[in-house]
């Protein structure tokens, strides 16, 4: 099954949830590879992500690495704790821009302007 | 596609309709209150009609030989019902006369519309049915196919290859025609035409399953207009086998008929058809017999066992191409577990003060670890695990290791020799893959450490069986960005050892639920610490195991220690 996927406010919102492990990541790596390649600004919505593994972790690293390359806005929002703890752990808090919200994203100055 | 019919736009008055003579005879048919003196006056006014008639009605295929010579004669002996078909099926015959469709094969339809009706009649007669309204339905069943070729004509090309389909076939090809379907149109048609209702539903519902409202006589008279479709198809159809059991099945399901009295009623329609037609006026010219026709199903079914006895022999083949594949993959495999196998350190003796522990759930692994004896007598190290599994990771880890070994010899600075290994692995990363690493610098003879932990899990500190410290993570993994800094910590570790290791150890799964954590990981480090470190490594590893209820991961475990 496929997850999510949401245009709002010049974003497209990719909507991950429950385990993202080496079963789930393939999926969630070509949503997040699909809207980068139609050249949308990505922001991944990790509310509802009960665990992630280095899999996982990999697909957001890959997209934010594209999106790096293609000039493109790339964030996670909504981290909930159990992936917080994960990124946080391998200090990719420092890697990856994390806002609490679509709105606290869209309250900072945009990037794409 | 241009043009498209569909029920809902067809205009009755754009219609081919039949002579206003027939019209009024069959309107007339249809009122219970029109007796037969009335009829025959009205038949009297159309003297091409009456002669067509009585022509008809005298035919060898209606039985009335010669017998009947006038209309109230006819109406008198055949009955105001069959005469009412009689007089439909000229009406519709005369419908739509040649030259009309000048592509069209108006001769090749109204064949194909008799063969349906001789089968039906055929059907109808043996199945306790009412013959010629059988007769009547068959002829007009696909009537509304003609209909949708004349509002459409720029699809007349397609004619000759709807005309040799099978009927389930032709009706999915209609559809993608014309957007609409012959029995649809042929059902408003008949509707608008006031004819009986026994004959719009079965015009109706020859192909759609009849719906709940209609009563049960007339449902049978939907199944022997789908019967008499497939029975005629048999002969007209290009996959004859297709057809025949198709057929064969339909009219056992809806009649009970077994298939050696289908096969009768088959070998009878050519003689019934050359009667019916020249009872019409029709030359249907030479028909494929139904020897002929047993004979073309029975070749195809001998083809198609063929082709299921090539495609089991290629199967066969393919099944041996792939165990020969997975006997050659598994070979590689073991080559590639070998080589692995061959990175890790060999030289592991109290004097190194470094220990390792590596254990693979597959057959390559992502994790390693390594250390190596510097001409300065201190002792480098490091544990590192890459993200994600298999042939990827196994690559990833083989390519980082040798960075380390080869790197790790001159530069011994550990935050230095990271940031120097991640350029050269951003270069060739790919699909997001990273390394979460620490690597480190003991002096055995001091205790001195140095380390930088890039993203990898803390490293625990242990005085004896309790934690001490802990070196978390100061900076992200390696391979995600070519600017990262790492940053080392510096400490002396005299008279404690420090336990550094992989997510396998830590997220092993001890019920269906419930993963190690690190609480119990260091329960168990501290469990066997009064143990000589080699036998401290296997113990602790052993613990893991028996507890952990399948190694998903790879497991591996560095125990560095300080001077007591």
């Amino acid at each position: 099954m496929g997850y999510k996927i949401e245009e709002t406010a010049g974003f497209a919102i990719v909507h991950l949830e429950g385990d993202v492990d080496l079963s789930r990541s393939p999926t969630a790596r070509q949503a997040i590879l699909d809207c980068l390649q139609e050249r949308q600004h990505v922001l991944v919505d990790l509310t509802a992500v009960t665990y992630i593994d280095s899999s996982g972790v990999a697909s957001l690293v890959e997209g934010f690495q594209v999106s790096r390359r293609m000039s493109l806005d790339f964030a996670l929002i909504g981290v909930s704790d159990a992936a917080m703890s994960v990124l946080q752990l391998a200090r990719l808090d420092q890697v990856f821009p994390i806002f609490a919200s679509l709105d606290a994203r869209l309250a900072q100055t945009d990037p794409r302007t | 596609m241009a043009n498209h019919t569909t029920v809902e736009s067809i205009n009755p008055a754009d219609l081919p309709i039949p002579p206003e003579g027939a019209f009024r005879v069959i309107r007339a048919c249809n009122t219970e209150s029109t007796d037969a003196h009335q009829l025959g006056r009205l038949l009297e006014r159309d003297p091409v009609l009456t002669i067509e008639i009585l022509r008809i009605a005298n035919s060898a295929y209606f039985g009335f030989s010669g017998k009947i010579t006038t209309v109230s004669r006819a109406i008198a002996v055949i009955g105001q019902r069959t005469l009412r078909h009689i007089v439909l099926c000229v009406a519709m015959r005369d419908a739509l006369k040649p030259g009309q469709l000048p592509a069209l094969s108006v001769e090749t339809f109204w064949t194909n519309a008799l063969r349906r009706a001789v089968c039906a009649r055929a059907l109808a007669t043996h199945t306790g049915l009412d013959d010629d309204t059988g007769f009547t339905i068959g002829l007009l069943q696909d009537f509304g196919l003609l209909v949708l070729f004349y509002l459409n004509p720029n699809r007349i090309a397609e004619w000759p290859g709807l005309a040799e389909l099978a009927p389930d076939d032709r009706y999915a090809m209609e559809r993608q025609l014309f957007d609409s379907t012959h029995d649809q149109v042929g059902q408003q048609l008949a509707e608008s035409w006031n004819l009986p209702q026994e004959l719009s539903l079965a015009m109706g519902f020859h192909h759609r399953h009849p719906t709940h409202d209609i009563d049960d006589s007339k449902t049978q008279y939907c199944h022997l207009a789908q019967c008499a479709d497939w029975m005629a198809a048999v002969f007209t159809s290009a996959d004859k086998r297709h057809t025949l059991s198709n057929c064969q099945a339909l009219l056992d399901k809806h009649f009970g008929v077994p298939r050696v009295e289908t096969d009768q009623l088959l070998s009878q329609t050519n003689e019934l058809l050359s009667e019916a037609a020249q009872a019409f006026g029709f030359d249907v010219g030479d028909q494929v017999s139904y020897d002929a026709v047993i004979q073309q199903a029975n070749m195809r079914l001998l083809e198609e066992n063929q082709n299921i006895q090539e495609m089991n022999w290629e199967l066969e083949n393919v099944l041996k191409e792939r165990d020969r594949v997975a006997a050659e993959l598994k070979q590689e495999l073991d080559l590639a577990r070998e080589v692995q196998r061959s990175l890790l350190p060999t030289d592991s003796s109290d004097q190194l003060s470094v220990f390792g522990l590596n254990l693979s759930a597959k057959a390559v692994s992502g994790d390693f670890y390594d250390f190596l004896r510097l001409h300065n007598g201190k002792v480098a190290f490091c544990i590192a695990d890459v993200s994600g599994k298999g042939m990827h990771a196994a690559l990833l880890m083989a390519k980082t290791s040798s960075l380390f070994h080869c790197l790790g010899k001159s530069l011994h600075d550990p935050a230095k020799l990271l940031t120097m290994i991640n350029r050269e692995i951003i270069e060739t990363s790919i699909h997001g893959m990273f390394i979460t690493i620490v690597a480190g610098v003991i002096d055995p003879e001091t205790s001195d450490v140095v380390l930088s932990n890039a993203g990898h899990l803390p490293v625990i500190r242990m005085r004896h069986y309790q934690p001490v410290a802990e070196y978390p993570a100061l900076s992200p993994p390696l391979g995600i960005m070519p600017e990262t800094l790492f940053q080392n910590e510096t400490f002396n570790l005299k008279h404690d050892s420090l336990y550094l290791y992989t997510d396998g150890l830590l997220e092993a799964k001890i019920t269906a639920q419930e993963r190690q954590g690190k609480e119990r990981l260091i329960n168990i480090f501290g469990k066997y610490a009064a143990k000589p470190p080699v036998e401290r490594l296997q113990y602790i590893i052993a613990n893991l195991r028996q507890h952990c209820e399948e190694m998903e991961d790879d497991m591996t475990l560095l125990l560095i220690e300080g001077a007591s």
